[in-house]
């Protein structure tokens, strides 16, 4: 089954790096978004599987564009993926319906964890 | 002849502010965990500049603050060049209480001002140490530090010294807003690296980005 | 011996290396013999055990953040005054109970550049500290008199002034001058004038108690600070003043002389705005005083 990847940074370099990262098995579509209200606006129209999600952004940052990603389709699985680590900006995020949070910089390992976690999720 | 001009990409501005952002990231979840420093530090920006535009831009970017103190510290690596952390003034008296440094000698003359300075450079040292830290280990270095110094106090914007990198060098600033988590207090993060280490800069973002092609 | 063990010990600095739990693993002999505790029983123990005037936040603090960032921490003399309390070891200073010291900490690293162990070095400034003090000193001093010069007591009376208003305290200042001042150098000469001012304000700095502050304002213009003192209080003091330095005769190169003083007495009541207020309303005391004949005292409330 093909999977569709939505990343959501205003970083080039960072969308690039996390696509590196994520393992492709089979057909896999990549969307891209610069901005929380792009990324937004992919999201409702292309409903992906996994969306990937930086906080500090302009236009819209990741916290408004979480909450309306989760307005939209409560069950979407969308992952933050940031720098700030402090264990109070992470359960923020994991109220807010957050499906795991993923720590910058991306690495395999830690990227592959997490899609099993989804896998694992959606199984049951 | 030393090449005087380096010519910085907008990759290369976009991988350094990538990992500035995890450096900070991690610096700042480290200072709440270890230390219970709770800061937020914000996504910084990179500007490539001349040595003679650099107090220029530094006074410029500052203008807000009518009265400022400045701490500044340099280190030493293949990283290398000085931070610079701009406070309000009255940033010191609630860093005071922030620490909770004892008050046992306010009674003597002037004291109240030294642990004050003292607390401004002990704040300084340590957020500066954590952010050029993380960032020189995400590089692969390992760097040292100047004492920190208190180079304008309680000043309005008048000092900066003209004479901090050479005029015809490249130097690269990165800027970041900072704010105490329950203090009232916010200030600027500059990080400015000397020419001799834009070369060096580059060659570890090229090998940072090697990982992920 | 390696070289680098010779240096470490000969070196006339304390060298301290301390594992991530803050247990001694090294220490030079410096240290031994500073602080009476060799090597062999120290190392292995927690420094705190040893030292538990260490064991404060600002200490662990600092520990941590090296040992976290692999920064360095700086002690200075000027707040701490010392982390170690060792004896000063110079005994011709006596200002100082325990030896002033500059101290840092920074991180030690393993091959792949984990910290392992923070080291911390310990230098003595007690003779940069002391000299220091005294250049403080001569800074807030009168060089003909030796009482407290203007700058000090603007500063002092500002300090002063605000401590006690915000505790609603009793706060009074006196200002006096010699009387006919220009008479005696006309007559007797600038020199002989230095003499008088000497005598003058050498008997008042006498007269006043540990917590007030003679200054020399100007010339033959003194002021003197009288911090918890009503202004009742303070004009029985102008008046003992007044009186001691009547009946002071002053012997100068064979000639006596006896001079006269004039004071203005104010004190804190809460309408004064401002320490410039206070000082004026002395100022404005001192010269009725003048006014109404000298050798007197004149207190404005």
């Amino acid at each position: 089954m093909a999977k569709k990847f939505l990343l959501v940074d205003d970083s080039p370099i960072s969308r690039k790096m996390l696509k590196s990262c994520i393992p492709v098995e089979g057909v896999a579509e990549f969307l891209e978004a610069g901005d929380g209200l792009k990324g937004l606006n992919v999201f409702k129209e292309a409903s992906p599987d996994i969306t990937f999600l930086d906080l500090t952004m302009p236009v819209m940052d990741g916290v408004q564009a979480l909450e309306e990603m989760k307005k939209h389709d409560p069950d979407a699985v969308i992952i933050v993926a940031t720098a700030d680590i402090q264990a109070k900006s992470i359960e923020k995020v994991m109220a807010l319906g957050a499906f795991h949070v993923l720590k910058k910089p991306p690495t395999k390992d830690s990227v592959r964890e997490i899609l099993q976690k989804v896998d694992e999720y959606r199984r049951r | 002849m030393e090449q005087q001009v380096c010519h910085v990409t907008e990759d290369e501005k976009d991988i350094l502010q990538e990992i500035m952002n995890i450096a900070f990231g991690k610096a700042a979840a480290d200072l709440a965990e270890v230390i219970n420093i709770f800061v937020v530090l914000n996504v910084p920006r990179i500007q490539v500049l001349k040595g003679a535009e650099l107090s220029g831009y530094l006074r410029e970017e500052i203008s807000d603050f009518s009265d400022l103190s400045i701490i500044e510290q340099n280190f030493r690596g293949k990283f290398r060049g000085s931070a610079f952390l701009v406070f309000p003034s009255g940033a010191g008296k609630e860093l005071v209480a922030m620490l909770d440094a004892d008050h046992e000698e306010t009674f003597e003359s002037g004291t109240i001002d030294l642990l004050e300075k003292e607390s401004l450079m002990e704040v300084g040292n340590i957020l500066i140490g954590a952010c050029v830290g993380k960032m020189s280990e995400l590089l692969g270095d390992v760097v040292t530090y100047s004492p920190p110094k208190v180079v304008v106090e309680n000043h309005p914007n008048e000092i900066i010294p003209n004479n901090l990198f050479n005029p015809e060098y490249t130097a690269i600033v990165m800027k970041t807003l900072f704010q105490f988590d329950d203090r009232n207090i916010s200030g600027f993060l500059f990080l400015v690296t000397t020419h001799d280490s834009v070369a060096w800069l580059q060659q570890s973002l090229a090998r940072f980005l090697e990982q992920y092609e | 011996m390696s070289e680098l063990s010779q240096l470490f010990d000969t070196v006339n600095i304390g060298l301290v290396i301390l594992d991530r739990d803050l247990k001694v693993k090294y220490w030079n002999r410096w240290m031994e013999y500073h602080s009476g505790i060799a090597a062999e029983r120290i190392i292995g123990a927690s420094l705190f055990a040893h030292f538990p005037s260490l064991n404060t936040r600002k200490f662990l603090r600092n520990c941590k953040s090296v040992l976290t960032f692999g920064n360095f921490s700086f002690f200075s003399q000027k707040l701490h005054h010392y982390l170690f309390p060792f004896r000063s070891d110079s005994s011709f200073e006596s200002r100082f109970e325990f030896m002033q010291q500059s101290c840092a900490l920074g991180p030690l690293r393993d091959e792949s550049n984990t910290i392992t162990a923070l080291y911390l070095t310990v230098q003595d400034v007690t003779e940069l500290a002391s000299y220091e003090h005294r250049l403080l000193e001569m800074n807030m001093r009168d060089g003909l008199t030796g009482v407290y010069n203007r700058r000090f007591l603007e500063k002092r009376l500002a300090e002063e002034f605000d401590r006690h208003v915000r505790y609603a305290r009793n706060f009074s200042v006196i200002m006096f001058d010699i009387d006919f001042f220009k008479k005696v150098n006309d007559t007797h000469g600038h020199q002989c004038g230095d003499f008088i001012l000497k005598g003058v304000s050498g008997k008042i700095a006498a007269m006043i108690r540990k917590t007030d502050f003679l200054a020399r304002y100007g010339g033959e213009e003194f002021c003197c600070l009288l911090p918890e003192t009503d202004i009742a209080a303070a004009t029985v003091l102008a008046e003992r003043f007044r009186q001691t330095i009547a009946g002071m005769v002053h012997c100068y190169q064979k000639t006596e002389i006896i001079v006269t003083i004039s004071l203005g007495v104010s004190g804190l009541s809460g309408q004064f705005p401002s320490s410039d207020v206070l000082l004026k309303r002395a100022d404005d005391a001192l010269y009725a005083a003048k006014g109404s004949g000298r050798n007197r005292v004149v207190a404005l409330s």
